[in-house]
Protein backbone atom coordinates (compact mmCIF):
# COMPACT_ATOMS: atom_id res chain seq x y z
CA UNK A 1 0.00 0.00 0.00
CA UNK A 2 1.34 3.44 -0.95
CA UNK A 3 1.27 5.57 2.18
CA UNK A 4 2.78 9.05 2.17
CA UNK A 5 3.03 11.73 4.79
CA UNK A 6 2.39 15.44 4.88
CA UNK A 7 3.87 17.27 7.87
CA UNK A 8 2.74 20.84 8.53
CA UNK A 9 4.61 23.24 10.81
CA UNK A 10 3.11 26.61 11.61
CA UNK A 11 3.44 29.02 14.45
CA UNK A 12 0.08 29.33 16.18
CA UNK A 13 -1.61 32.75 16.11
CA UNK A 14 -1.48 33.04 19.90
CA UNK A 15 2.26 32.24 19.81
CA UNK A 16 2.83 34.95 17.22
CA UNK A 17 1.12 37.45 19.51
CA UNK A 18 3.32 36.42 22.47
CA UNK A 19 5.17 39.60 23.50
CA UNK A 20 8.28 37.72 24.56
CA UNK A 21 8.72 34.50 22.58
CA UNK A 22 11.75 32.33 23.25
CA UNK A 23 12.49 32.16 19.55
CA UNK A 24 11.10 33.42 16.27
CA UNK A 25 10.58 29.80 15.26
CA UNK A 26 7.65 27.52 16.01
CA UNK A 27 8.40 25.21 18.97
CA UNK A 28 8.40 22.23 16.60
CA UNK A 29 11.38 23.80 14.79
CA UNK A 30 13.45 24.24 17.95
CA UNK A 31 16.14 21.65 18.62
CA UNK A 32 15.59 19.49 21.65
CA UNK A 33 18.52 17.21 22.49
CA UNK A 34 19.94 17.71 19.02
CA UNK A 35 16.92 17.43 16.75
CA UNK A 36 13.65 19.26 16.17
CA UNK A 37 10.25 17.70 16.68
CA UNK A 38 9.85 17.77 12.89
CA UNK A 39 13.04 15.79 12.33
CA UNK A 40 12.02 13.29 14.99
CA UNK A 41 8.59 12.89 13.40
CA UNK A 42 10.10 12.35 9.93
CA UNK A 43 12.45 9.72 11.38
CA UNK A 44 9.52 8.01 13.05
CA UNK A 45 7.60 7.95 9.78
CA UNK A 46 10.63 6.38 8.10
CA UNK A 47 10.87 3.75 10.83
CA UNK A 48 7.30 2.76 9.99
CA UNK A 49 8.19 2.46 6.30
CA UNK A 50 6.88 5.82 5.06
CA UNK A 51 9.75 7.08 2.93
CA UNK A 52 8.03 9.89 1.07
CA UNK A 53 7.30 12.86 3.29
CA UNK A 54 6.50 16.45 2.42
CA UNK A 55 7.16 19.09 5.08
CA UNK A 56 5.53 22.51 4.79
CA UNK A 57 6.59 25.27 7.18
CA UNK A 58 5.33 28.84 7.43
CA UNK A 59 8.66 30.32 8.45
CA UNK A 60 11.76 30.98 6.40
CA UNK A 61 13.69 28.45 8.40
CA UNK A 62 15.26 25.78 6.20
CA UNK A 63 14.56 22.43 7.74
CA UNK A 64 17.80 20.50 7.80
CA UNK A 65 17.61 17.13 6.15
CA UNK A 66 20.55 14.83 6.62
CA UNK A 67 21.38 11.61 4.85
CA UNK A 68 18.88 9.61 6.91
CA UNK A 69 16.03 11.81 5.77
CA UNK A 70 16.15 11.09 2.06
CA UNK A 71 12.81 11.28 0.34
CA UNK A 72 11.79 14.27 2.42
CA UNK A 73 10.71 17.36 0.53
CA UNK A 74 10.71 20.67 2.42
CA UNK A 75 8.76 23.77 1.42
CA UNK A 76 8.47 27.12 3.11
CA UNK A 77 5.51 29.32 2.41
CA UNK A 78 4.20 32.66 3.66
CA UNK A 79 1.74 32.45 6.55
CA UNK A 80 -1.23 33.69 4.49
CA UNK A 81 -0.72 30.99 1.82
CA UNK A 82 0.05 28.19 4.27
CA UNK A 83 -3.24 26.25 4.07
CA UNK A 84 -3.49 26.65 0.29
CA UNK A 85 0.04 25.23 -0.04
CA UNK A 86 -0.91 22.31 2.20
CA UNK A 87 -3.98 21.57 0.06
CA UNK A 88 -1.89 21.67 -3.12
CA UNK A 89 0.71 19.36 -1.60
CA UNK A 90 -2.04 16.87 -0.70
CA UNK A 91 -3.34 16.95 -4.29
CA UNK A 92 0.19 16.35 -5.61
CA UNK A 93 0.62 13.33 -3.34
CA UNK A 94 -2.72 11.91 -4.48
CA UNK A 95 -1.78 12.42 -8.13
CA UNK A 96 1.54 10.67 -7.61
CA UNK A 97 -0.37 7.55 -6.61
CA UNK A 98 -0.64 7.70 -2.83
CA UNK A 99 -3.50 5.64 -1.41
CA UNK A 100 -3.34 6.99 2.10
CA UNK A 101 -1.91 10.28 3.34
CA UNK A 102 -0.87 10.75 6.94
CA UNK A 103 -1.36 14.40 7.81
CA UNK A 104 0.55 15.64 10.87
CA UNK A 105 0.29 19.23 12.08
CA UNK A 106 3.05 20.05 14.61
CA UNK A 107 1.92 21.36 17.12
CA UNK A 108 2.79 18.91 19.71
CA UNK A 109 5.05 15.90 19.55
CA UNK A 110 3.30 12.52 19.68
CA UNK A 111 4.80 9.06 19.35
CA UNK A 112 1.93 7.33 17.62
CA UNK A 113 1.97 3.68 16.64
CA UNK A 114 1.42 4.41 12.97
CA UNK A 115 0.89 0.75 12.06
CA UNK A 116 -2.06 0.47 14.46
CA UNK A 117 -3.36 3.87 13.36
CA UNK A 118 -3.44 2.93 9.67
CA UNK A 119 -4.98 -0.46 10.49
CA UNK A 120 -7.68 1.30 12.56
CA UNK A 121 -8.43 3.63 9.63
CA UNK A 122 -8.77 0.71 7.23
CA UNK A 123 -10.93 -1.31 9.65
CA UNK A 124 -13.31 1.65 10.09
CA UNK A 125 -13.66 2.08 6.28
CA UNK A 126 -13.43 5.81 7.04
CA UNK A 127 -12.49 8.62 4.69
CA UNK A 128 -10.71 10.55 7.42
CA UNK A 129 -9.53 9.30 10.84
CA UNK A 130 -8.26 11.59 13.59
CA UNK A 131 -5.97 10.87 16.56
CA UNK A 132 -7.01 11.88 20.06
CA UNK A 133 -5.29 11.85 23.45
CA UNK A 134 -7.57 11.32 26.46
CA UNK A 135 -10.53 12.45 24.38
CA UNK A 136 -8.73 15.62 23.22
CA UNK A 137 -8.39 15.62 19.39
CA UNK A 138 -4.89 16.10 17.93
CA UNK A 139 -4.26 17.52 14.49
CA UNK A 140 -3.05 14.19 13.17
CA UNK A 141 -5.15 12.53 10.47
CA UNK A 142 -5.14 9.55 8.17
CA UNK A 143 -6.90 10.51 4.92
CA UNK A 144 -7.86 8.27 2.04
CA UNK A 145 -6.16 10.02 -0.87
CA UNK A 146 -9.09 9.49 -3.24
CA UNK A 147 -11.34 11.59 -0.98
CA UNK A 148 -10.11 14.96 -2.15
CA UNK A 149 -13.24 16.86 -1.22
CA UNK A 150 -13.01 15.70 2.38
CA UNK A 151 -9.35 16.70 2.45
CA UNK A 152 -10.11 20.09 0.87
CA UNK A 153 -12.81 20.80 3.46
CA UNK A 154 -10.38 19.85 6.21
CA UNK A 155 -7.65 22.17 4.93
CA UNK A 156 -10.05 25.05 4.33
CA UNK A 157 -11.27 24.86 7.92
CA UNK A 158 -7.62 24.77 9.12
CA UNK A 159 -8.06 21.19 10.34
CA UNK A 160 -10.94 22.07 12.66
CA UNK A 161 -13.89 20.56 10.76
CA UNK A 162 -14.35 17.35 8.84
CA UNK A 163 -16.97 17.06 6.08
CA UNK A 164 -17.84 13.45 6.76
CA UNK A 165 -17.96 11.31 9.90
CA UNK A 166 -14.48 11.14 11.39
CA UNK A 167 -13.70 8.26 13.76
CA UNK A 168 -11.03 8.92 16.39
CA UNK A 169 -8.06 6.74 17.20
CA UNK A 170 -7.13 6.95 20.89
CA UNK A 171 -3.39 7.39 21.38
CA UNK A 172 -2.01 6.01 24.65
CA UNK A 173 1.70 6.62 24.09
CA UNK A 174 3.93 9.63 24.62
CA UNK A 175 2.55 13.08 23.86
CA UNK A 176 3.89 16.57 24.53
CA UNK A 177 1.81 19.59 23.41
CA UNK A 178 4.94 21.80 22.89
CA UNK A 179 2.94 24.95 23.59
CA UNK A 180 5.29 26.82 25.91
CA UNK A 181 8.77 26.80 27.41
CA UNK A 182 7.69 24.35 30.12
CA UNK A 183 6.68 21.78 27.46
CA UNK A 184 9.98 22.23 25.65
CA UNK A 185 11.83 21.61 28.90
CA UNK A 186 9.67 18.58 29.68
CA UNK A 187 10.44 17.09 26.26
CA UNK A 188 14.17 17.53 26.93
CA UNK A 189 13.86 15.77 30.28
CA UNK A 190 11.79 12.95 28.78
CA UNK A 191 14.26 12.41 25.95
CA UNK A 192 17.30 12.46 28.25
CA UNK A 193 15.70 10.11 30.77
CA UNK A 194 14.69 7.82 27.88
CA UNK A 195 10.96 8.06 28.57
CA UNK A 196 10.43 8.59 24.86
CA UNK A 197 11.18 6.17 22.05
CA UNK A 198 13.29 8.81 20.34
CA UNK A 199 16.79 9.29 21.73
CA UNK A 200 19.19 12.23 21.99
CA UNK A 201 21.30 12.64 18.90
CA UNK A 202 25.07 12.24 18.98
CA UNK A 203 27.19 9.70 20.81
CA UNK A 204 26.72 8.61 24.40
CA UNK A 205 30.24 9.39 25.62
CA UNK A 206 29.47 8.36 29.22
CA UNK A 207 26.32 6.74 30.60
CA UNK A 208 23.66 9.43 30.26
CA UNK A 209 25.91 12.04 28.62
CA UNK A 210 25.37 12.61 24.91
CA UNK A 211 27.65 14.72 22.76
CA UNK A 212 27.41 15.68 19.14
CA UNK A 213 30.32 16.23 16.75
CA UNK A 214 32.73 19.11 17.39
CA UNK A 215 31.28 19.85 20.84
CA UNK A 216 34.00 21.11 23.18
CA UNK A 217 34.12 20.53 26.92
CA UNK A 218 37.13 22.37 28.29
CA UNK A 219 39.38 21.01 31.00
CA UNK A 220 37.90 21.60 34.46
CA UNK A 221 34.30 21.72 33.22
CA UNK A 222 31.91 19.12 34.59
CA UNK A 223 29.03 17.50 32.76
CA UNK A 224 26.86 15.36 35.02
CA UNK A 225 24.45 12.79 33.56
CA UNK A 226 21.89 12.98 32.16
CA UNK A 227 22.95 15.82 29.88
CA UNK A 228 23.29 16.71 26.23
CA UNK A 229 25.91 18.89 24.50
CA UNK A 230 25.07 19.79 20.91
CA UNK A 231 27.28 20.15 17.84
CA UNK A 232 29.85 22.98 17.99
CA UNK A 233 28.71 23.86 21.51
CA UNK A 234 31.39 24.92 23.97
CA UNK A 235 31.42 24.41 27.73
CA UNK A 236 34.25 26.47 29.16
CA UNK A 237 36.42 25.69 32.14
CA UNK A 238 34.84 25.26 35.59
CA UNK A 239 31.33 25.35 34.15
CA UNK A 240 28.91 22.73 35.43
CA UNK A 241 26.12 21.17 33.36
CA UNK A 242 23.80 19.07 35.47
CA UNK A 243 20.32 17.60 36.05
CA UNK A 244 18.91 16.86 32.60
CA UNK A 245 20.35 20.00 31.08
CA UNK A 246 20.72 20.39 27.37
CA UNK A 247 23.14 22.75 25.63
CA UNK A 248 22.06 22.86 22.00
CA UNK A 249 24.28 23.35 18.97
CA UNK A 250 26.59 26.38 18.78
CA UNK A 251 25.64 27.43 22.32
CA UNK A 252 28.34 28.56 24.75
CA UNK A 253 28.58 28.31 28.51
CA UNK A 254 31.27 30.58 29.89
CA UNK A 255 33.71 29.89 32.72
CA UNK A 256 32.28 28.94 36.11
CA UNK A 257 28.61 29.07 35.12
CA UNK A 258 26.25 26.43 36.45
CA UNK A 259 23.46 25.16 34.20
CA UNK A 260 21.03 23.12 36.24
CA UNK A 261 17.81 21.57 34.95
CA UNK A 262 17.81 23.97 32.00
CA UNK A 263 17.74 24.06 28.22
CA UNK A 264 20.05 26.42 26.34
CA UNK A 265 18.71 26.92 22.84
CA UNK A 266 21.00 27.05 19.76
CA UNK A 267 23.39 30.00 19.32
CA UNK A 268 22.79 31.30 22.87
CA UNK A 269 25.71 32.18 25.10
CA UNK A 270 25.69 32.34 28.88
CA UNK A 271 28.13 34.69 30.59
CA UNK A 272 30.77 33.81 33.15
CA UNK A 273 29.90 32.75 36.67
CA UNK A 274 26.13 32.70 36.29
CA UNK A 275 23.62 30.37 37.91
CA UNK A 276 21.01 29.18 35.43
CA UNK A 277 18.45 26.89 37.03
CA UNK A 278 15.00 25.59 36.01
CA UNK A 279 15.03 27.74 32.88
CA UNK A 280 14.91 27.77 29.12
CA UNK A 281 17.32 30.25 27.56
CA UNK A 282 16.40 31.71 24.20
CA UNK A 283 17.53 34.65 22.13
CA UNK A 284 18.13 37.24 24.88
CA UNK A 285 15.20 35.79 26.79
CA UNK A 286 15.12 33.64 29.91
CA UNK A 287 12.00 31.68 30.82
CA UNK A 288 12.23 30.75 34.49
CA UNK A 289 9.92 27.80 35.08
CA UNK A 290 10.01 27.89 38.87
CA UNK A 291 8.85 31.52 38.99
CA UNK A 292 6.73 31.06 35.87
CA UNK A 293 8.07 34.24 34.30
CA UNK A 294 9.77 35.13 31.02
CA UNK A 295 12.37 37.88 31.32
CA UNK A 296 14.12 39.80 28.59
CA UNK A 297 17.84 40.07 29.33
CA UNK A 298 19.22 42.99 27.38
CA UNK A 299 22.71 42.71 28.85
CA UNK A 300 24.79 40.62 26.46
CA UNK A 301 27.33 39.96 29.23
CA UNK A 302 24.72 37.80 30.91
CA UNK A 303 22.89 36.16 28.03
CA UNK A 304 24.00 36.81 24.48
CA UNK A 305 24.18 35.35 21.01
CA UNK A 306 26.85 33.38 19.25
CA UNK A 307 27.56 34.67 15.74
CA UNK A 308 25.68 32.41 13.34
CA UNK A 309 27.63 32.71 10.07
CA UNK A 310 30.73 30.57 9.60
CA UNK A 311 32.74 33.44 8.07
CA UNK A 312 31.77 35.87 10.80
CA UNK A 313 32.65 33.30 13.43
CA UNK A 314 36.06 32.74 11.85
CA UNK A 315 36.76 36.47 11.67
CA UNK A 316 35.70 37.12 15.27
CA UNK A 317 37.81 34.13 16.47
CA UNK A 318 40.81 35.43 14.49
CA UNK A 319 40.33 38.92 15.94
CA UNK A 320 40.11 37.52 19.48
CA UNK A 321 43.28 35.52 18.93
CA UNK A 322 45.13 38.55 17.53
CA UNK A 323 43.94 40.77 20.38
CA UNK A 324 44.66 38.23 23.12
CA UNK A 325 48.41 38.68 23.52
CA UNK A 326 48.47 42.53 23.50
CA UNK A 327 45.52 42.53 25.93
CA UNK A 328 47.31 40.20 28.34
CA UNK A 329 50.50 42.27 28.14
CA UNK A 330 48.54 45.45 28.81
CA UNK A 331 46.78 43.83 31.77
CA UNK A 332 50.06 42.47 33.10
CA UNK A 333 51.75 45.87 33.04
CA UNK A 334 48.93 48.27 33.89
CA UNK A 335 46.02 46.20 35.20
CA UNK A 336 45.26 45.59 38.87
CA UNK A 337 46.45 42.28 40.23
CA UNK A 338 43.61 39.81 40.68
CA UNK A 339 43.85 36.94 43.13
CA UNK A 340 43.45 33.55 41.47
CA UNK A 341 40.46 31.49 42.50
CA UNK A 342 41.69 28.45 44.26
CA UNK A 343 39.04 25.88 43.59
CA UNK A 344 35.60 25.26 42.19
CA UNK A 345 33.93 25.73 45.59
CA UNK A 346 35.37 29.21 45.94
CA UNK A 347 34.36 30.06 42.40
CA UNK A 348 30.80 28.95 42.99
CA UNK A 349 30.48 31.01 46.17
CA UNK A 350 31.58 34.23 44.52
CA UNK A 351 29.32 36.54 42.58
CA UNK A 352 29.45 36.50 38.80
CA UNK A 353 32.58 37.93 37.14
CA UNK A 354 30.14 39.40 34.61
CA UNK A 355 29.39 42.03 37.23
CA UNK A 356 32.71 43.77 36.67
CA UNK A 357 34.22 45.78 39.51
CA UNK A 358 31.72 44.72 42.12
CA UNK A 359 32.30 41.03 41.43
CA UNK A 360 34.96 40.84 44.11
CA UNK A 361 32.49 41.85 46.78
CA UNK A 362 32.34 39.25 49.56
CA UNK A 363 29.57 39.24 52.11
CA UNK A 364 30.19 37.60 55.42
CA UNK A 365 27.72 34.85 54.54
CA UNK A 366 29.93 33.84 51.63
CA UNK A 367 33.27 34.09 53.37
CA UNK A 368 34.68 30.69 52.53
CA UNK A 369 38.12 31.63 53.88
CA UNK A 370 36.67 31.97 57.36
CA UNK A 371 35.00 28.59 57.02
CA UNK A 372 38.26 26.93 56.00
CA UNK A 373 40.00 28.02 59.22
CA UNK A 374 37.90 25.52 61.16
CA UNK A 375 38.10 21.74 60.82
CA UNK A 376 35.23 20.21 58.87
CA UNK A 377 34.30 18.04 61.87
CA UNK A 378 33.54 21.06 64.02
CA UNK A 379 29.81 21.46 64.55
CA UNK A 380 28.68 25.08 64.41
CA UNK A 381 25.44 25.30 66.32
CA UNK A 382 24.69 28.98 65.81
CA UNK A 383 26.97 30.52 63.30
CA UNK A 384 25.46 33.94 62.86
CA UNK A 385 23.77 34.39 66.23
CA UNK A 386 24.46 36.91 68.99
CA UNK A 387 28.02 37.10 70.23
CA UNK B 1 20.47 56.27 78.37
CA UNK B 2 18.82 58.10 75.50
CA UNK B 3 18.72 56.45 72.10
CA UNK B 4 17.63 58.31 68.98
CA UNK B 5 16.15 56.03 66.32
CA UNK B 6 17.77 56.73 62.95
CA UNK B 7 15.63 57.21 59.84
CA UNK B 8 15.20 54.45 57.28
CA UNK B 9 15.34 55.70 53.71
CA UNK B 10 13.07 53.87 51.27
CA UNK B 11 13.91 54.41 47.61
CA UNK B 12 11.93 53.10 44.66
CA UNK B 13 14.09 51.89 41.82
CA UNK B 14 13.38 52.83 38.18
CA UNK B 15 11.77 50.51 35.64
CA UNK B 16 14.94 50.00 33.61
CA UNK B 17 18.20 49.73 35.45
CA UNK B 18 20.93 49.78 32.84
CA UNK B 19 24.39 51.38 33.14
CA UNK B 20 23.11 54.94 32.68
CA UNK B 21 20.09 54.60 34.98
CA UNK B 22 22.29 52.91 37.58
CA UNK B 23 24.72 55.85 37.54
CA UNK B 24 21.87 58.33 37.99
CA UNK B 25 20.33 56.27 40.75
CA UNK B 26 23.66 55.99 42.54
CA UNK B 27 24.04 59.77 42.33
CA UNK B 28 20.58 60.12 43.92
CA UNK B 29 21.26 57.82 46.85
CA UNK B 30 24.88 58.92 47.43
CA UNK B 31 23.92 61.55 50.10
CA UNK B 32 22.11 58.87 52.11
CA UNK B 33 24.98 56.41 51.77
CA UNK B 34 27.60 58.75 53.20
CA UNK B 35 25.69 59.39 56.45
CA UNK B 36 26.62 57.64 59.67
CA UNK B 37 25.14 54.11 59.83
CA UNK B 38 22.84 54.50 56.80
CA UNK B 39 19.67 52.41 56.75
CA UNK B 40 18.33 51.96 53.26
CA UNK B 41 15.54 49.98 51.65
CA UNK B 42 15.36 49.70 47.86
CA UNK B 43 11.92 48.92 46.49
CA UNK B 44 12.30 46.88 43.29
CA UNK B 45 8.61 46.40 42.54
CA UNK B 46 8.74 48.47 39.34
CA UNK B 47 11.95 47.03 37.93
CA UNK B 48 11.29 45.46 34.54
CA UNK B 49 14.84 45.28 33.28
CA UNK B 50 17.95 44.84 35.36
CA UNK B 51 21.38 44.27 33.90
CA UNK B 52 24.87 43.63 35.24
CA UNK B 53 25.50 47.35 35.80
CA UNK B 54 22.35 47.55 37.94
CA UNK B 55 23.39 44.58 40.05
CA UNK B 56 26.88 46.03 40.36
CA UNK B 57 25.37 49.29 41.61
CA UNK B 58 23.31 47.42 44.22
CA UNK B 59 26.45 45.67 45.45
CA UNK B 60 28.33 48.96 45.56
CA UNK B 61 25.55 50.56 47.63
CA UNK B 62 25.56 47.64 50.03
CA UNK B 63 29.32 47.77 50.30
CA UNK B 64 29.20 51.52 51.05
CA UNK B 65 26.46 51.03 53.65
CA UNK B 66 28.42 48.22 55.35
CA UNK B 67 31.56 50.38 55.45
CA UNK B 68 29.64 52.91 57.55
CA UNK B 69 28.12 50.24 59.76
CA UNK B 70 24.74 50.54 58.07
CA UNK B 71 22.73 48.17 55.91
CA UNK B 72 20.86 47.99 52.63
CA UNK B 73 17.80 45.77 52.27
CA UNK B 74 15.72 44.97 49.22
CA UNK B 75 11.95 44.78 49.11
CA UNK B 76 9.07 43.90 46.77
CA UNK B 77 11.24 42.27 44.13
CA UNK B 78 9.57 42.08 40.74
CA UNK B 79 9.89 38.64 39.08
CA UNK B 80 12.31 40.13 36.55
CA UNK B 81 14.61 41.51 39.25
CA UNK B 82 14.40 38.29 41.23
CA UNK B 83 15.42 36.22 38.19
CA UNK B 84 18.45 38.44 37.44
CA UNK B 85 19.61 38.46 41.07
CA UNK B 86 19.30 34.68 41.14
CA UNK B 87 21.14 34.40 37.82
CA UNK B 88 24.06 36.48 39.08
CA UNK B 89 24.18 34.69 42.46
CA UNK B 90 23.65 37.94 44.33
CA UNK B 91 20.24 37.25 45.89
CA UNK B 92 21.98 35.47 48.77
CA UNK B 93 23.97 38.60 49.65
CA UNK B 94 20.95 40.77 50.36
CA UNK B 95 18.22 40.65 52.95
CA UNK B 96 15.05 40.54 50.85
CA UNK B 97 11.55 41.31 52.14
CA UNK B 98 8.10 40.98 50.59
CA UNK B 99 7.17 44.61 51.25
CA UNK B 100 9.00 47.84 51.99
CA UNK B 101 7.13 48.08 55.31
CA UNK B 102 8.54 44.69 56.37
CA UNK B 103 12.03 45.81 55.38
CA UNK B 104 11.71 49.07 57.35
CA UNK B 105 10.38 47.19 60.37
CA UNK B 106 13.32 44.79 60.22
CA UNK B 107 15.74 47.62 61.02
CA UNK B 108 14.23 47.94 64.49
CA UNK B 109 14.81 44.22 65.06
CA UNK B 110 18.08 44.79 66.89
CA UNK B 111 16.66 47.27 69.40
CA UNK B 112 16.41 46.11 73.00
CA UNK B 113 13.01 44.68 73.85
CA UNK B 114 12.07 47.56 76.13
CA UNK B 115 12.70 50.10 73.37
CA UNK B 116 10.80 48.03 70.82
CA UNK B 117 7.77 48.03 73.14
CA UNK B 118 8.02 51.82 73.51
CA UNK B 119 8.15 52.23 69.74
CA UNK B 120 5.15 49.96 69.25
CA UNK B 121 3.15 51.92 71.83
CA UNK B 122 4.07 55.13 70.07
CA UNK B 123 2.97 53.75 66.66
CA UNK B 124 -0.33 52.19 67.79
CA UNK B 125 -3.30 54.59 68.32
CA UNK B 126 -4.96 54.34 71.75
CA UNK B 127 -7.71 51.72 71.92
CA UNK B 128 -11.25 53.21 71.91
CA UNK B 129 -12.95 53.18 75.25
CA UNK B 130 -15.83 50.79 75.73
CA UNK B 131 -19.21 52.46 75.90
Amino acid sequence: MDIRALVLVSKAVEDAADPMPLSALAPALLEVAGRTAVQRMVERLQEFGIHSTTVIADSDFLIATDGNQQGTTCQTTPRERFWRAAENAFSDLAQEGAELVLLVHLGGYAEINLEKFVQFHLDQHARVTQVSVQGEPLQIFCISASRRNDAASLFRSQLTRCRSECPTFEHNGYFNPLREARDLRQLTIDILTLKTETKPSGIEVRPGVWMERRAVIEKGARVLAPAFIGAFARVRTHAVITRCSSVEHHAEIDCGSVVENSTVLPYCSIGAGLDVAHSVIGAGVLANLRRNVTVEIADRKLIGFVVAGRGQRFLSAAFELAAYLPKQMWRGVFGPSQPQQRDLRTALHNTSPSLGGAAGYQASACDTDAAEKFPSTLAVARRYGDH
Amino acid sequence: METISRPVVVKRMPERLNARAAREFLRDVQPFLVTDRPQLVFDLSQVKQLDAAGVEMLLRCMSEAHKRDGDLKLASLSPQAAVVLELTRTERLFEIYDTSADAVRSFSGFLPNAMRQQLLHRQQPPAPLAA
